[in-house]
């Protein structure tokens, strides 16, 4: 009887271990449009800086694709108080870490500094934002980079076009159609002008979400937002501002119909000449309207069935279904159905075709969820004298059991562990929350988002998973690519 | 009515104004932040294990770290011993295969790894009950199953062939031998120690070593002091271990005589591995460790800005990357100051190097090293406290080095009030810049060079262990006799004559061999083909998929793997392999104005090697044969890169000659390519057998 009573104790007790703290966080809007979230953790003296960009390679204009990962690169290279190559400098010689990353969606920066060095990450996320400056130098620098990017992350890794292919044809109608790396011959034609654009179109404080973790003074930090960020004019008038540094005296006033000697130069707006009030105002007024893409459910045309001829070995299967946009309801399902057909070594997939009847070398199947749309891809690199159509075939009796069968317990069990470890693990850095934070109320329009996610997951059931199986998984509508080695072309 | 609205808009202007700041100014640091480190909560269990724990419920995750009470041994004609048992503990138990292990671990998608005296468990709370009983487990019943233990020892065999490869691993071990000799910091495993460890070895170490007495367990994350006492005595309040290992070794030796310079030869090498090193009387415990830190910071740690860097880099162009970096642990620390330079500047790369300790050593810091360092260090500090194994590690400092309590809370203030004085303080301290121990791992051209560096004239030889070596003597024999001899051995010859009679009736040649590399499982298949006059191809496999292959017909052919497709040879390629061809590449030395020179006879272990310089054009190649057989032993060659990158370095090792056809042919052969290192096994020698190249047809 004693043995029992402790056994249920120890029960309870992890039960109650189990209740994790909520992120808790402030967040408002500036009046010129920039969203702010504040996180405040103090138990390391480390504070995240990051400003989201809500532009990604959807935005980009089809005949300039690979633009916005480029441009990313660019707005490290300076800023009007920024000197060429001071930028990575400031942050490291202050005990910080700096980096960026592209999407098909968004735009990302970030800085990890020490705590009382915040008010130099807001300076410098700011000064990114306000006036970047780039030189044909750092053109040509970081155009060079991003093509040695493309060499060592796709053109060189076997099958790593794979992606590009699977969207190119997913997304006839959608800006989905190319991937964030694209065109390395639009990167070469593109002109100053299109840079001047796209700083003006996408890199304004209405698009942007400066969200902030870590040991933080919330009012102090306010006040610094203030100064650097809320002192951004709303509207046009940043843009104003830029044209203003970027044009001569006769450019700017074929344009605008003032002389640029109007404005004062060191405090531009606050210029105390009537016509330069004016402007300002007037520009003030005019909103900066970032165009919208819209969301894709168009349904895969048929069964689109292509082969790739690639530097490889040995050929391989990719398979793609059309999911929904990742803030649809059916994403969790999805999800935890994606676990277990390819979630590590036990998996569906891994067991069947890799394990057991040993068809590929490698196989695994994933989601691809964006803001407008999703893919769901299934993998696999050949066995030697191992039939692409084969492979599929073994795929196909996979899906046709995960939309037949409801799934194990013991699967049921496992997966929501794997996914409950993931997603804890994402909150665990201060980087990671204000990342998460940003990019939940982008996508979702809430914050909050970061602590429910989980409860989304765990409230999805075995039905769920075979219902959502049996919508997406449909087998008369799906991309199937064989990739093939470029000598049997 | 329309001025009056137009004056309103004018006053109201100020008021909606954006403030504009300066922003031509860098904001400047706000004062450093006190780090409001939990207090950590300490208990001992019966059975002598000091548990600390530090609550933290940001997310619901548990780690937990067992560090045995051990101390180091030392290990002898046994070096090795404690590393291999930590690879080994994860293994398998008493009643778990390693296989069953891992997957239990994912089940609950937990982390447990061990090394040799730790083991550490991190998973989600809910499963932490679970995750300890697989920790228990471990520390408790490891089982070293046989065929584990034999797989661990290849791979470290495979390891330990690299390390002869790697210039730096090599100068690594001489700088541990040359610090910590007699103290167990000073162990290097050798292939002479690797065969003496046997599993009963491993066992007993285990035992001694993996037990409660004096041990610690830290608790880190989301777990209350109840929980925690609770799940410790279950799991290791019982626990019954042996006594564990106890002996500490004095921890400095330090030279009195002047410097020291220590050599280790690395045949063809072009450039020297450097290092200045001496032993830093100095632990965890120091009370001056702060401003030492900051002292060998401002030297050479971290960035650009550093002196080394600034001096030997930016201003000498001796190099890429010039370091100092202390180690301080428990038993014993040191300070290492070098890099990697080229074999023309390695007697000024020294003298720059020992410029700079003494001149760190006699003079202050200037205030803008100083606040530069400060700033750097202080951010690297509080970044790497997110990491919950940082705070694991200092609550266990504190406790076990009886720092003060707020040691750490108050460690940036510190910096932060760090004096130049006191950074020359801690320099005239720990400085010995007249008795420092010189490490040069480099080619034996350079060695003259380095003589008036050493204090008494004398410079000591290591091996790639670090331990000493005899001086190589001259050669009895001209390079082509030991190659002739060789010959005549391997084809079981008298003369040379019959050696190329012999050679002549050998139409074709094929090798298989299957090699295991020690970092990746399975076996890769090398497929080596060769048929009169010149004809050759090779293959390289994995479970039938082809990783790389490459065909010669004598006069074109091509290579081809996986990253790069297929590439035909380039017209300086197919000169080189028409150079090199057959089962005996050596007789066509003369022929293509290849020399060969006899550098001197070497002793290795208890044998002795005629050392032969194969030199073609830039291209260099030792070959080693044993003195007694004249069997060629192993092979090394420098291949130089175009445009300035590293050279290349490729070494085979040959043994158990084995006889076919009246031919002897090594069956094992291990392979070094940089640090990929592959232990090959011949599965088969074929004399004129059938061979077909038609796979490398072109279709």
């Amino acid at each position: 009887m004693k043995k029992i009573i402790s056994i249920a104790s120890m029960f309870c007790f992890v039960l109650v271990l189990n209740a994790q703290e909520k992120i808790q966080y402030i967040e408002y809007d500036l009046p010129n449009g920039i969203h702010v979230i504040l996180h405040q953790d103090s138990a390391t003296p480390i504070v995240a800086v990051s400003v989201l960009y809500h532009v990604g390679s959807k935005n980009e204009n089809e005949n300039r694709t690979g633009f916005a990962h480029f441009f990313e690169h660019l707005l490290f290279e300076g800023s009007e108080n920024i000197e060429r190559g001071e930028y990575d400098e400031l942050v490291e010689s202050n005990g910080g870490t700096l980096n960026a990353n592209t999407s098909q969606d968004r735009t990302f920066y970030f800085e990890i500094l020490p705590s009382n060095q915040l008010e130099l990450g807001l300076w410098l996320e700011s000064e990114r934002m306000l006036h970047a400056k780039v030189n044909n130098k750092g053109i040509e620098t970081q155009r060079s980079v991003v093509k040695e990017e493309k060499r060592q992350r796709v053109d060189n890794q076997p099958y790593a076009s794979f992606i590009t292919e699977m969207f190119l044809r997913s997304f006839p109608n959608h800006p989905y159609n190319w991937v964030p790396i694209g065109s390395m011959e639009h990167l070469d034609a593109a002109q100053e002008e299109d840079y001047v654009n796209f700083y003006k179109t996408f890199y304004v404080p209405s698009n942007a979400t400066l969200s902030i973790a870590g040991d933080l003074d919330i009012e102090q930090t306010k006040k610094w937002i203030d100064k650097y960020f809320a002192s951004m004019p709303k509207g046009q008038a940043i843009n104003l501002y830029r044209d203003y540094l970027a044009y001569d005296n006769t450019t700017f006033q074929t344009k605008y119909g003032v002389e640029k000697n109007v404005f004062d130069e060191d405090l531009f707006f606050e210029s105390t000449d009537k016509k330069a009030i004016a402007k300002i105002n007037e520009f003030s007024n005019i909103p900066t309207l970032v165009k919208r893409t819209q969301k894709d459910s168009e349904p895969i045309d048929g069964i689109i069935k292509d082969v790739v001829y690639d530097n490889i070995q040995l050929p391989a299967l990719f398979m793609g279904y059309k999911f929904p946009e990742q803030t649809n309801a059916d994403s969790y399902a999805l999800e935890m159905m994606n676990q277990v057909l390819s979630g590590g070594t036990s998996s569906r997939i891994n067991k069947a075709v890799v394990e057991k009847k040993q068809m590929a070398t490698f196989a695994f199947s994933f989601n691809y969820a964006l803001e407008d749309s999703g893919l769901g891809i299934f993998a696999a690199i050949a066995s030697k004298d191992v039939e692409l159509d084969d492979i599929q075939g073994e795929f196909d009796m996979q899906i046709d059991k995960i939309k037949n069968e409801l799934i194990s317990d013991e699967e049921f069990q496992k997966i929501r562990t794997s996914i409950e470890a993931n997603i804890v693990g994402m909150n665990s850095t201060v980087a990671g929350i204000a990342e998460n934070l940003a990019n939940n109320h982008v996508y979702f329009g809430s914050a909050e988002m970061t602590n429910t996610f989980l409860n989304k997951y765990l409230s999805v059931t075995k039905e769920d998973i075979q219902r959502v199986a049996q919508k997406y998984l449909t087998q008369d509508r799906r991309v199937i690519l064989h990739y093939l080695p470029k000598e049997e072309k | 009515m329309k001025n009056i609205k137009y004056s309103l808009f004018v006053i109201l202007i100020p008021f909606i104004g954006w403030n504009q700041v300066d922003r031509s100014i860098i904001p400047a640091a706000g004062e450093a932040k006190e780090i409001k480190l939990k207090d950590s909560e300490v208990f001992t269990t019966s059975n002598g294990i000091t548990v600390i724990l530090s609550e933290n419920h940001k997310i619901p995750r548990v780690s937990i770290n067992y560090i045995s009470g051990a101390d180091p041994r030392i290990e002898g004609d046994k070096s090795g011993l404690s590393s291999m048992a930590g690879e080994l503990i994860m293994s398998g138990t008493a009643s778990l295969t390693k296989d069953e292990l891992d997957n239990k671990i994912d089940f609950i998608g937990a982390n447990l790894s061990a090394s040799e005296n730790s083991i550490r468990l991190s998973c989600l709370t809910k499963h932490f009950s679970t995750g300890l009983s697989l920790m228990e487990d471990v520390a408790k019943n490891a089982s070293f199953p046989k065929d584990e233990v034999n797989r661990i020892k290849k791979q470290a065999e495979s390891n330990l062939s690299a390390t002869k490869s790697s210039a730096d691993e090599m100068a690594n071990n001489a700088v541990v031998k040359v610090n910590f000799a007699g103290h167990p910091y000073g162990n290097v495993m050798t292939e002479a120690s690797l065969a003496n460890i046997s599993r009963d070895d491993l066992i007993a170490y285990y035992q001694s070593t993996f037990t409660p007495q004096e041990s610690y367990i830290v608790i880190v994350g989301d777990i209350n002091r109840e929980s925690a006492e609770n799940l410790v005595n279950k799991h290791f309040g019982s626990w019954e271990g042996k006594k564990p290992f106890k002996k500490k070794y004095p921890s400095t030796n330090r030279n009195t005589g002047g410097n020291k310079v220590y050599f280790v030869d690395k045949p063809g090498a072009v450039q020297s591995v450097i290092y200045i090193t001496f032993p830093v009387d100095m632990d965890l415990s120091s009370s001056d460790q702060i401003e030492t830190k900051l002292l060998f910071n401002i030297l050479g740690g971290g960035g650009f800005g550093n002196r080394l860097m600034q001096n030997l880099r930016e201003d000498k162009a001796y190099t890429y990357g010039c370091y100092s970096r202390l180690s301080l642990t428990d038993n014993g620390s040191w300070l290492s100051a070098g890099g990697n330079f080229r074999n023309a500047v390695t007697d000024s790369a020294i003298t720059e190097i020992m410029y700079e300790l003494k001149n760190i050593a006699t003079n202050m810091v200037s205030d803008k090293e100083l606040s530069m360092t400060k700033a750097s260090s202080s951010g690297r500090f509080a970044r790497s406290l997110e990491q919950p194994s940082t705070i694991a590690r200092f609550a266990l400092n504190s406790i076990k080095y009886n720092l003060d309590k707020d040691y750490y809370q108050k460690y940036l203030q510190k910096l932060n009030g760090m004096s130049k004085e006191m950074v020359l303080d801690v320099a005239q301290k720990h400085i010995p810049f007249e008795n420092c121990n010189i490490v040069v791992v480099g080619n034996s051209e350079i060695i003259d060079k380095l003589l008036p560096f050493d204090g008494d004239n004398n410079i000591e030889l290591l091996d790639p262990y670090g331990n000493p070596k005899e001086r190589m003597r001259p050669s009895d024999l001209t390079g082509n006799q030991v190659i002739n001899n060789y010959l005549m051995k391997v084809t079981g010859s008298a003369t040379m004559k019959e050696v190329l009679k012999k050679n002549k009736s050998i139409k074709t040649y094929k090798e298989v061999t299957e090699l295991s590399m020690a970092q990746m499982p399975g076996a890769l298949t090398l497929t080596k083909m060769f048929k009169s006059p010149k004809t050759s191809s090779m293959k390289m496999e994995m479970n039938g998929m082809v990783l790389q292959s490459g065909y010669f017909t004598g006069k074109k052919g091509f290579n081809q793997n996986m990253q790069t497709g297929k590439k035909d040879l380039t017209k300086d390629e197919v000169e080189e392999k028409k150079k090199s061809f057959g089962l005996f590449p050596q007789l066509n030395y003369a022929k293509n104005n290849i020399t060969v020179e006899a550098i001197g006879i070497e002793p290795k272990g208890s044998d002795e090697y005629y050392v032969i310089k194969i030199i073609d054009g830039e291209n260099e190649e030792f070959q080693y044969f044993n003195k007694n057989d004249f069997l060629l032993a192993n092979t090394l060659s420098i291949v130089t890169a175009p445009e300035g990158g590293e050279p290349a370095e490729n070494s085979v090792e040959y043994s158990d000659y084995k006889e076919v056809n009246g031919i002897l042919f090594p069956q094992t052969q291990i392979m070094s390519f940089g640090n990929v290192t592959f232990s090959g096994t011949v599965k088969s020698n074929q004399i004129n057998s059938d061979i077909d190249f038609s796979e490398f047809n072109e279709k």
